[in-house]
């Protein structure tokens, strides 16, 4: 891929209840965002383990959001917050992996929120644009 | 008929050849039916014949091999091979071959920055070349056994327990396979867990723990309750003898220490290190606090590429 524009590759973990559905409303209302996310349903933002972030990270993907209902909105009540409480320990790991803070977001995003949802990965993925491939990329 | 053992010790410091002594006597019941071919720890025995004649390397044939210590340069990767090429079923001893061990630590460095650090600039020494002279060229990095060639049967634990190297040479005489239970240290841990959160700072090990010497392991709270950091959680079980009264203690913990983690992750593939920082967050400590958390929390597992120079950023 020497010669093309670096496409990043974005990993986004929508929740089923929000996130997902703010993506679906963006895709609804025709609303353009890069193609460079790929989205996984997960039930919960709080289920997302750092594990799944990290092995991401270092087996291909530039980047990973993971995306949730707002704070006190959550279907679960509290697993949002667990989410939170686990974006600390996901940016100390980034450090002990050696990659940029950057590459990893976590995002509260309402499922009426379609125009957010575009704006936060069209941001984002020029961002990743801007810091290159992952090292671990191979 | 006596099964043929060959054993053979890398990149180690001798601690799990000295397990092997420690097994005491069940030793004894075993020894008959053991018949130690090959062992440069205990018997004078040539790679090149005893005059040093041969032009190939030369290890006897053997039923059983048991590899000690992780592979840092060519000549033990040299030996690897052959042992494994010699016997029909290969051991990993001690978290060294299993994992990589302690000297893995230096995986977080590139070789040139070792070098640099040994040979250059250290403050006390005359700065020098690096030795190539009659020394065996050093490898990229330390490899755990199993990534240089296929092992059959791992014994982690730094010194590991005597007791599984019994467990595991009798059932290899019995013809079954070995293999320890895919369980973490706090699943046969007996201490009492009261709740999460104990909050905020994690004590250094200096610190003094409250526990009674004496005391029924169910009456002492849990280390990393009282915000000790213990890696049971991440740990492979197995360190501990079941006691008297029919109760297994993890060995650290029999010892009013936290876990260190030296038995390796709990199955292939798993990240201690991002298992535990998950597990830290969880229940309510400050994960910032961990000191030099990446050597910490890997501190025996640095092989199998779980320790690797940072990627250098890009300014």
């Amino acid at each position: 891929m020497s010669d093309e524009e670096f496409e990043p590759r974005i990993i986004g973990f929508c929740c089923n209840w929000c996130s997902y559905a703010g993506a679906d409303l963006a895709g609804v209302s025709r609303l353009q965002y890069p193609p460079n996310l790929r989205v996984i349903r997960v039930m919960c933002s709080g289920m997302v383990h750092p594990n799944l972030v990290i092995d991401a990270l270092t087996k291909g993907a530039d980047a990973v959001i993971i995306c949730g209902c707002h704070l006190g909105d959550c279907h679960y009540l509290e697993g949002n917050v667990a989410a939170e409480n686990r974006k600390e320990a996901i940016d100390l790991l980034l450090e002990d992996f050696g990659l940029e803070p950057e590459r990893f977001r976590l995002e509260w995003v309402s499922a009426s929120e379609g125009p957010k949802f575009a704006e936060v990965i069209r941001e984002m993925t020029e961002e990743v644009r801007a810091l290159g491939p992952s090292p671990y990329r191979t | 008929m006596a099964v043929k053992v060959a054993e053979e010790w890398l990149n180690i410091c001798g601690g799990c050849e000295v397990t092997i002594l420690d097994i005491g006597e069940p030793l004894l019941d075993l020894l008959p039916e053991l018949n130690f071919v090959h062992m440069p720890v205990l018997m004078d025995h040539k790679y090149f014949g005893q005059t040093g004649e041969k032009t190939e390397m030369e290890i006897p044939e053997a039923d059983v091999g048991i590899i000690s210590g992780g592979v840092r340069n060519e000549k033990e990767k040299h030996v690897a091979e052959e042992m494994r090429k010699k016997c029909k079923t290969l051991i990993a001893l001690g978290s060294c071959a299993c994992y990589g061990g302690i000297p893995a630590m230096a995986n977080m460095f590139p070789l040139e920055a070792l070098y640099d650090k040994v040979y250059r600039d250290c403050k006390t020494t005359d700065s020098a070349d690096t030795p190539s002279e009659n020394l065996p060229p050093l490898l990229d990095k330390v490899y755990a056994v199993d990534e240089v060639v296929p092992v059959d049967v791992y014994i982690p634990g730094c010194p590991t327990n005597p007791d599984i190297i019994v467990r595991a040479i009798t059932s290899l005489l019995e013809g079954k396979e070995f293999k320890l239970e895919e369980r973490s240290v706090c699943d046969e841990c007996p201490v009492k867990r009261e709740k999460k959160a104990s909050g905020g700072e994690i004590k250094r090990t200096l610190d003094s723990m409250e526990f009674k010497q004496g005391e029924a392991w169910e009456k002492t709270r849990c280390y990393m309750e009282q915000g000790y950091l213990c890696l049971g959680p991440v740990t492979l079980a197995g360190c501990g003898n079941k006691e008297e009264d029919g109760v297994t203690v993890p060995r650290c913990i029999k010892g009013y220490m936290p876990c260190r983690g030296c038995f390796g992750p709990i199955r292939k593939g798993a990240n201690p290190l991002v298992d535990m920082m998950t597990a830290i967050s969880s229940i309510g400590l400050d994960a910032k606090q961990v000191p030099d958390r990446r050597a910490l929390l890997n501190r025996y597992i640095g092989g199998q590429n779980r320790l690797r120079p940072l990627p250098a950023r890009p300014k």
